[in-house]
């Protein structure tokens, strides 16, 4: 535990730079993997709530001030669409909603978890599409629109298993284990009851 | 749900809303920061994207014996290509520079000349990063244009400012509009892009034009300078169609500036100041 959540959080700040390798694919209508919040989704499935939320609030917050952008000289002081620190309150929502996957993740079904990484990375990037039309006053949802949003997701998805993987590893290596409230028993990762 | 559980979701909700309070000065500051820190790394991705996008010698080598002389050929053969292709690339970079510094000395405008060094931008907007920052006098809401021709063409505008980097807010963005007008003709209106960051070289509509009008495909449009954001005069493409709609006319615009292939821009920093003469 003690060694784990420090390389969690180091393994969020190395996504970051990973993301910034990640290629726009064109004919997905430059769709490109989400590669933070994949593994942001995929270290929430492994920590307790309390330090999910603290990695909810240091991807988020990076995140925006990396890529949030202002439009702060268009005339109004609140012109951006997608406010500052919209990314920490989807992050800790879609956080809570994989939480809830861990008892499946904890005996070794990584299936679900894989595909609650695709469903949140939809999620996020249709709410944020939903709050960009609400802002411009009208609703366009081209078939174009969500084949982008589509392929982001199946691309951060294409990513999880191996993030998995890696966090197996990590968790074997530094012999963390997942605790859920409720449960008196520890149990290792990949070990099916 | 556990005691610390709660605790931890009071605190994550209290620090949310304080994020969220964060003043426009507050936000600015702390992606200042984050672009310094983003800096190096985005210029190096943008390099070795350059690098592994290039062909290589050693895509043609085989593993079979037999054909080892003819690969060793066909590999000279590449090698003279890529050559030849760097040459040309060279003379055309060559003769841009040449351009854009006749252009730079000639422009009415202040100019400062920014290489592109990403064009990995937000999911939702186009964008791209340039080398030059609050350094170099850049502001938000600069306009950025290149040399197209004898004119000047416009690229977008500044959106976030680093010390040594700024993002573009190109004109294929819904949310990068201009006051526009087309020439030889009295209609203005407003031109922008598309939302969502689909493609690079989007349509562009131009809006609240006179329903009545009769625009002809190939009329050119320019910005008007109305609003103070843009200079006048600045190309900004041609109309490929007109449609009247009930209240007003709309038209498609063929963008001047290819967005795909910027290399090297101009942030304009305002009129350039003459100096004066003595008497």
């Amino acid at each position: 535990m003690i060694y784990y959540i420090p390389i969690t959080i180091l393994l969020l700040a190395l996504s970051f730079v990973f993301q910034e390798f990640m290629p726009a694919i064109e004919w997905a209508y430059y769709a490109r993997p989400l590669l933070i919040h994949a593994t942001f989704f995929c270290l929430a499935v492994t920590v307790p709530y309390p330090i999910m939320l603290v990695l909810a609030f240091l991807g988020g917050y990076a995140y925006d001030a990396r890529y949030h952008v202002a439009l702060q000289g268009t005339g109004s002081a609140d012109s951006a669409e997608l406010a500052f620190g919209l990314t920490i309150l989807l992050f800790g929502l879609m956080g809570s909603f994989v939480q809830g996957v861990r008892p499946l993740f904890r005996r070794g079904r990584w299936e679900l978890p894989v595909i609650m990484v695709g469903i949140c990375t939809m999620v996020t990037l249709t709410f944020e599409y939903s709050i960009i039309s609400f802002r411009r006053g009208g609703l366009d949802l081209s078939p174009e629109i969500w084949f982008k949003m589509l392929m982001s997701s199946l691309f951060s998805m294409i990513a999880a298993p191996l993030l998995l993987i890696l966090l197996t590893y990590i968790a074997k290596a530094t012999g963390y284990r997942i605790k859920l409230q409720g449960i008196n028993r520890n149990y290792n990762y990949g070990n099916s009851l | 749900m556990s005691r610390i559980n709660i605790i931890a979701l009071i605190a994550f909700v209290g620090v949310l809303v304080w994020v969220f309070l964060f003043g426009q000065g507050t936000v600015q500051r702390v992606q200042q920061g984050a672009m310094s820190v983003f800096g190096p790394i985005i210029g190096s991705a943008d390099k070795v994207e350059e690098i592994v996008g290039e062909p290589s010698a050693l895509d043609l080598m085989s593993k079979g014996e037999i054909r080892a002389q003819m690969e060793v050929l066909e590999r000279e053969n590449q090698k003279m290509k890529l050559e030849i292709l760097k040459l040309d690339e060279i003379a055309s970079e060559n003769n841009a520079l040449r351009r854009a510094l006749n252009y730079v000395q000639n422009s009415p405008l202040e100019l400062v000349p920014a290489r592109v060094v990403s064009r990995k931008g937000a999911t939702w907007y186009n964008t791209l990063i340039i080398d030059k920052g609050e350094d170099a006098n850049i502001r938000l809401d600069s306009p950025v244009i290149i040399p197209v021709g004898e004119d000047a063409g416009l690229v977008g505008k500044v959106s976030q400012v680093g010390r040594n980097t700024a993002v573009i807010l190109l004109l294929a963005d819904e949310m990068c509009m201009v006051s526009s007008r087309i020439l030889g003709t009295t209609e203005q209106g407003i031109l922008s892009g598309q939302r969502g960051a689909l493609r690079s070289m989007p349509s562009l509509n131009l809006k609240y034009l006179s329903k009545d009008a009769v625009i002809a495909s190939g009329k050119t449009v320019i910005s008007s300078g109305a609003g103070g954001v843009f200079p006048p005069n600045l190309l900004l493409g041609t109309i490929t169609d007109f449609k009247q709609g009930p209240i007003n006319g709309e038209a498609s615009v063929k963008p001047a500036v290819n967005f795909d292939v910027l290399e090297n821009v101009f942030v304009v920093l305002g009129e350039r100041q003459e100096p004066e003469e003595d008497a």
